[in-house]
């Protein structure tokens, strides 16, 4: 092959090749500019080349970029960016202006020396279109997030489920014990749900428990961890919360659940709960230990004839 | 490690040789990009066994119980992977370092992975290159990718899940002066590149 036809091939395919290639001498003047640079900047090469780059592209980030071009000139050593730590160089538009979503195309970037007899005379750059993997990146991302959050929630109710509610009590009763900030549990329990059941049946028992669970949740401050415990019983954490406003709390939760009948159907299904209430105290050793006081404080509710919040006995 | 792939007594000489050539060039390369002084240790240079790569590691960073770790591999007729660890408490000291703009920048956890990233690879490429040009090889890199970040070594380096039995380990420990910042750079070879590796450095011998 003569040189002319290598020069010929060698521009033919830095042209025609689906990533950007440009080059910049050491006062950052443009030297090179290919053509995929230039439809996505919008710049064709007379535009741009023997310019300094960023009289051309004021919007780069000067400082960084600069700093990086002199790592390469000086160190005579390859530099790189990813998209994951910055998302694009130039903004440029990508290739999914309807599906995207994002703002502009996702790039990495190579920086190779150019070396002549032992110093570096040019940087050259690589720019590759990486949107459609970040974009890949993104929904997995995102489907994991949606994932990990469904994994905490109960199906029936929206609240969190048994599993999660105990690793953020067990989290909260941890923290207690360093910081000393006393925090409530309040067990709350459906009064006569099996009755329920029976009469209108598992759906209408599925509804009652949708709408106690979101008359509860309504009138918890944002602070409160709130999930569902078992069938018909449920408990909220009330962090930073003393014993007295936390049965002003299952009072209000009370009040709330049986202020109107739920409405099913034909069927008026009047419901109502029953509230335990316990606070941490120095003889509470472990988070299983305040969850069996405010069981036990259930239980005083219960027998003192149900749609009531009881506190717990002091031990 | 089995006698083929030990080196020899002069090959370890001349490799511990040309590390600290390469060593002390990357420093002097370093401190002019980043108008600080660097320090680079005396490379330490010791064959490690796949089961004992966490361990060796540990004695590196003091045994802190959480690393940060950025990887990338090398190419040329000798092939490897290097390893910077770091503390990253030292980011806010390295930003302007890096060439950021304190007043327009924002110190996100975006741009903390990125003047990890960027460091290591400045770090990575200076050391390396200078050690290998000693033997007459230009070396091109992988992109830096983080491995992780405040993670404990055994979780991020586990040896049952590692194809190769024994390595021949570089290490070097980078800081700048006046700076709390430190990092450790780790470079392996693999078994295949040691024969290599043993190779250039007695053409290297037979030129001295």
């Amino acid at each position: 092959m003569t040189t002319r036809m290598e020069g010929a091939l060698s521009d033919l395919i830095v042209d025609n090749m689906s990533v950007g290639v440009f080059v910049v001498d050491p006062q950052f003047k443009v030297i090179r500019w290919n053509r995929f640079m230039q439809n996505r900047s919008g710049r064709s090469p007379a535009d741009v080349l023997n310019r300094n780059l960023f009289e051309v592209f004021p919007e780069l980030p000067r400082a960084w970029l600069s700093k990086k071009f002199e790592s390469v000139f000086l160190l005579k050593n390859s530099a790189f960016t990813s998209w994951q730590n910055r998302p694009y160089l130039f903004q440029f538009q990508h290739d999914r202006p309807i599906t995207g979503g994002i703002d502009y195309m996702r790039q990495d970037c190579t920086f190779m020396p150019l070396i002549e007899n032992g110093e570096v005379t040019a940087v050259c750059v690589i720019l590759f279109d990486v949107t459609q993997a970040a974009m890949i990146s993104y929904e997995r991302e995102a489907a994991l997030a949606a994932l990990s959050e469904s994994s905490r929630r109960d199906g029936l109710t929206g609240v969190f489920n048994r599993h999660h509610l105990e690793v953020r009590l067990s989290e909260a009763f941890t923290q207690w014990t360093r910081s000393g900030s006393d925090f409530s549990l309040l067990m709350i329990d459906l009064d006569h749900f099996k009755q329920i059941n029976d009469e209108f049946g598992h759906l209408v028992g599925d509804a009652v428990l949708r709408m106690s669970a979101s008359r509860i949740g309504e009138l918890l401050p944002p602070t409160a961890i709130f999930g569902r415990y078992g069938g018909e019983e449920f408990a909220v954490v009330l962090p930073s919360t003393l014993l007295d406003e936390a049965m002003e709390i299952g009072q209000q939760i009370c009040q709330a659940v049986t202020r109107e009948p739920v409405q099913c159907g034909d069927s008026q299904v009047k419901i109502s709960v029953s509230v335990g209430v316990a606070q941490t105290t120095s003889a509470i050793k472990q988070y299983e230990m305040l969850i069996k006081q405010a069981d036990g404080a259930l239980y005083l509710a219960k027998s003192r004839g149900r749609n009531r919040a009881v506190s717990s006995l002091p031990i | 490690m089995t006698h083929e792939h030990m080196l020899s007594e002069d090959q370890r000489d001349a490799l511990q040789e040309i590390a600290n050539i390469g060593m002390g060039l990357a420093g002097a390369r370093l401190a002019t990009l980043l108008g600080e002084f660097i320090q680079l240790s005396i490379p330490s240079i010791t064959p490690v066994r796949v089961e004992d790569l966490p361990a060796v590691l540990g004695k590196f960073v003091g045994d802190q119980e959480f690393v940060t770790v950025v990887r990338q591999a090398f190419t040329c007729d000798v092939r490897g992977e290097a390893l910077v660890l770091l503390g990253d408490d030292a980011i806010p000291e390295l930003w302007e370092l890096m060439g950021y703009d304190p007043a327009s920048d924002t110190l996100d956890a975006a741009s903390e992975q990125e003047v990890l990233i960027d460091l290591s690879n400045l770090i990575t490429g200076a050391c390396l290159s200078c050690m290998f040009e000693q033997l007459g090889r230009s070396l091109t890199f992988s992109p830096p990718t983080l491995m992780g970040r405040r993670v404990s070594l055994t979780q991020l380096l586990r040896p049952e899940a590692m194809a190769w039995d024994l390595s021949l380990l570089v290490e070097v420990k980078f800081s700048i002066e006046n700076h709390t910042f430190c990092a450790h750079l780790v470079m392996f070879t693999g078994e295949d590149s040691l024969k290599t590796l043993k190779m250039a450095l007695d053409e290297l011998l037979e030129c001295m």
